[in-house]
């Protein structure tokens, strides 16, 4: 059985979150409650009580980032020091502390904010290539539900949609 | 490797100057000014201009703060409230005083200064990048800064000046700092020498070009580690110690007998040079 | 008085209100475009002679071997504070006043850290030796000083200016995402379908994207705090008179965010007057924000007052003459103007009839930054012509034109960078304009009967 997918517009969240619920609750075939996808133009954290809780990883990309810049830093500069100031500095020790905690701190930040952000891409999956379905107004005021279902599920999303007031439909041309 | 390197040699990288456990082991040059013999005649300076290239930058330049007398003469003149001071100026050479925790060398950003094995402050002119702070930390203002690029400068070196520059010492381009560096060409030479024959070197076996032109022999240099050396003698009989930033003769009441000091020492740099005055309460 | 925004402006009006600010520039902006250019000119000029010269035409000297270039570094580093830190801790504290003003604050923050970065090459001797400060393996194993505070600005700088052009960016997608929708022809079509990476909104996409722009905020606001620490560092670490005061750290962070906070009100007053954004740049917002700014100059007010008087009571001679030769030497009158501009004219800003009237807070915030840059001037050049050594007494120095030609540029540098960037990116953070929209929606619909002024 081939999938096609479905994009409903809401102008109202709420809306859209019955319809989500509706949607968990009745059996369709074909359809996963999983692979529904909301698109929304600003953050709904209220929307995981509808979606279930998914977990985030990019906190963990952080602690390794951090925690890897400042290794790094630290080493780097130490070696660094002992290897090549065979000559004492101001009276100072040649692997002075202080100076070096200083370079591991902003390390520390650098790592732990650029393994973030790599954390963001992989997570979020992007760069991404657009999804076939896709509507402007989603940028702009409107929340977005994007489903996949069986063919013969098609009915019944409409049926869903157009209960809770969706603006538009989009279906997938069928392939 | 270098972390291994890091961590099995710990201790060494760990320690702290001037200490009294890791004393230098060769040479420590250092150098003691007599005030009370110098007259201030600046040969001093006019031979450090010969010795180590030092550029001549004119009247115009100089009157700018842009010149270059890695050793100056400062005047001092103590009027007291009288038209003239009886005694006249008073005189002080003041160059880099070769600090062994020196300030200079901790803010380069390049390590374009360092303090060496034989306890010189060292100043690489290939590796400064010119950011002056060495300068702006260097409490004697002792470092002078290349603002120009005088070897190519009209009338800085004019012909035939330029025959008697001092091939042992490089001519510094524009952008670098520079200072005295207790003639550290004729050092090396003496050093090298006294190895070929296996021996240190001997006390005034080498002279600084100012303490060889001064007439009165008011600056002595040498080595601080040769318990025969002129130097260190005169640094022990005024009871002023190299690693001491404040010295335990100041405290008793004797103390006015004894004419060596140093200069700023509280500031914890603990410099080479130390000076002899007879401390007075102005001229009475 | 009223409140933030307006809860029912349509979110479609949002859109075209801000994307309006991208159309094509009429002619006047051009024109000032043109004066921005010719000033970077001026800079370009002096840079070239003193490149080909040397160092002495900017009329600096021996014992006298800092000048202008670093106290203006100091400033736009200043400068640079306000943009991200405040937007960072705003968003923590969950202050939704921030969300129509971060985003040109942050653009603000990363074009003065640039600003600031080229003093640092102008101020060096030696400019084309400058990648010997910079870490890089190499074969004889020389290094960087690490001791020096001058390379801790170099990690700190690069650090916050490569996390804060991060933070902008990642806080941008979704609103680069609605450019893309909505710009349909030429390079821009391609550069926002590029920079935004194909976001759509998705809970996914949502759902990391809070986590990581909050994990980049919490980073950022010690991050700030370290590179003023850093750079007050440079003076605090030396043995300067007058420098080497321990409160210098904290005085830094507060005079950074002072003329940062300065700023951000120069800049909302263009921004709301040329980009009509009257709805969301509301007074309200602004009184906020000099309430704000009101309250870091009286900060920076104590502690410069702290500072004095430590000296004052302290047993260090030197330092104490050095405060005397600045209230009193040659410099007497910019040390007092300095005073005038950061610690009276912001009292000003106390009385609420001057909270809103943008025309005098518009020259007030003007001459705030004129105080806080002559603070900077204050730090650096008294210092030089008073130190331990009496050889350095009295040695005053006047900068010379060259110097006041590259300070003067960067102002124009500043001026081009920002505008290309007003017309090039949204300048309001559409999606989180929204986003407080709604939150008040939602507040006035659980609670019918709020009332006006929270």
């Amino acid at each position: 059985m081939s999938q096609r997918h479905l994009l409903a517009l809401f102008n109202d969240f709420d809306e859209a979150v019955a319809a989500i619920a509706e949607l968990r609750g009745a059996n369709i075939k074909g359809f996963d409650i999983d692979d529904l996808i909301l698109k929304s133009p600003i953050e709904h954290p209220e929307v995981e009580k509808v979606l279930g809780d998914k977990p985030v990883n990019v906190q963990w990309f952080t602690l390794i980032g951090a925690c890897m810049g400042g290794l790094l830093a630290f080493f780097l500069v130490a070696s660094a020091q002992a290897n090549f100031f065979s000559q004492i500095k101001g009276g100072k020790p040649i692997v002075p502390l202080p100076p070096d905690f200083v370079l591991t701190y902003e390390m520390f930040i650098l790592g732990g904010v650029f393994i973030t952000i790599l954390g963001f891409l992989i997570c979020a999956g992007l760069p991404a290539k657009r999804s076939p379905l896709y509507s402007a107004k989603v940028s702009e005021d409107q929340i977005g539900i994007l489903v996949q279902g069986d063919e013969s599920a098609v009915a019944i999303f409409k049926t869903i949609f157009t209960k809770h007031k969706a603006l538009e439909i989009q279906e997938e041309a069928g392939k | 490797m270098s972390i291994t390197n890091l961590l099995e040699n710990w201790s060494d990288f760990r320690q702290q100057h001037p200490s009294d456990d890791r004393p230098h082991r060769e040479y420590k040059w250092a150098m003691s000014i007599d005030l009370d013999s110098c007259t201030g005649c600046n040969a001093c300076s006019v031979a450090c201009y010969a010795e180590n290239n030092l550029p001549v930058v004119g009247k115009e330049k100089f009157a700018h703060g842009h010149s270059h007398h890695w050793i100056r003469i400062e005047r001092y003149w103590d009027n007291d409230g009288r038209e003239f001071a009886d005694q006249g100026a008073q005189f002080l050479p003041m160059l880099c005083q070769h600090c062994e925790s020196a300030p200079c060398e901790t803010v380069c950003p390049v390590g374009a200064t360092n303090h060496t094995a034989d306890g010189l402050n060292s100043q690489v002119y290939n590796r400064c990048v010119g950011s002056r702070y060495c300068n702006a930390n260097c409490p004697y203002k002792a470092r002078y800064f290349n603002w120009y690029d005088y070897p190519t400068t009209d009338n800085v070196w004019p012909e035939p000046m330029n025959q008697q520059l001092n091939p042992d010492v490089t001519v510094r381009g524009k952008g670098v700092m520079e200072k005295c560096t207790f003639c550290v060409q004729r050092l090396t030479v003496a050093k090298s020498n006294a190895r070929s024959a296996g021996r240190s070197v001997l006390d005034g076996e080498v002279q600084t070009a100012c303490q060889q032109v001064c007439p009165t022999g008011a600056i002595s240099f040498g080595n601080l580690v040769d318990p025969l050396a002129k130097v260190g003698k005169q640094w022990m009989k005024q009871q002023v110690e190299l690693n001491k930033d404040k010295q335990a003769k100041d405290a008793e009441e004797k103390a006015a007998k004894l004419r060596g000091y140093r200069i700023l020492e509280g500031l914890r740099t603990y410099p080479s040079v130390m000076y002899l005055e007879q401390l007075r309460e102005s001229a009475i | 008085m009223g409140k933030d925004i307006r809860e029912d402006i349509a979110w479609a009006q949002i859109n075209k209100d801000v994307l309006k600010s991208l159309e094509s520039p009429r002619r006047m902006y051009w024109i000032i475009l043109f004066i921005a250019i010719a000033m970077i000119g001026v800079a370009v000029g002096s840079e070239v002679y003193q490149y080909q010269t040397g160092m002495g035409v900017s009329n600096k000297n021996n014992s006298h071997v800092w000048g202008l270039y670093i106290a203006t570094f100091i400033f736009w580093i200043g400068m640079s504070h306000s943009g991200t830190l405040l937007s960072a801790i705003l968003h923590l504290m969950h202050a939704d006043w921030r969300k129509p003003i971060y985003r040109f604050a942050e653009a603000m923050t990363t074009f003065s850290l640039m600003t600031a970065g080229l003093f640092v090459l102008v101020h060096l001797g030696r400019l084309w030796m400058v990648y010997y400060v910079m870490p890089y393996p190499n074969e004889r194993w020389v290094w960087p000083n690490f001791q020096s505070p001058l390379v801790w600005d170099m990690f700190a700088i690069a650090t916050y200016l490569s996390s804060s052009v991060l933070f902008l960016y990642v806080g941008m997608i979704p609103d680069l995402a609605i450019c893309r929708d909505n710009i349909h022809a030429g390079w821009r079509k391609k550069l926002y379908t590029v920079m935004s990476l194909g976001w759509e909104g998705t809970d996914r996409q949502w759902r990391n994207f809070r986590i990581t722009y909050l994990t980049i905020a919490c980073f950022l606001i010690p991050l700030a705090v370290s590179v003023h620490s850093i750079v007050a560092s440079d003076f605090a670490m030396s043995n300067m008179p007058g420098w080497h005061v321990t409160s210098f750290p904290p005085y830094f962070v507060a005079g950074a965010l002072y003329s940062g906070c300065a700023a951000i009100i120069t800049l909302f007053i263009i921004l709301r007057y040329v980009f009509k954004f009257e709805e969301y740049m509301t007074l309200p917002i602004m009184k906020k924000l000099v309430r704000l700014t009101f309250a870091i100059a009286m900060v920076w007010t104590y502690l410069n007052l702290i500072e004095f008087a430590s000296v004052w009571y302290g047993h260090d001679q030197t330092a104490k003459d050095q405060l005397i030769f600045k209230a009193t030497g040659p410099y007497a009158p910019f040390f007092w103007a300095m005073i005038f501009f950061g610690s009276i004219l912001p009292l000003m800003l106390a009385f609420k009839r001057f909270q809103t009237h943008l025309p005098i807070l518009f020259v007030v915030s003007i001459l705030l930054n004129v105080g806080m840059w002559l603070e900077r001037w204050m730090i650096i050049a008294p210092s030089f012509a008073h130190g331990h050594y009496p050889w350095t007494w009295d040695h005053d120095q006047w900068p010379s034109l060259v110097q006041w030609g590259i300070v003067f540029g960067s102002f124009g540098w500043f001026t081009l960078l920002f505008m290309v960037f007003c017309k090039v990116f949204p300048s309001v953070s559409m999606y989180e304009v929204k986003e407080m929209v709604y939150h008040r929606s939602l507040a006035l619909k659980h609670k019918p009967a709020v009332k006006g002024d929270y």
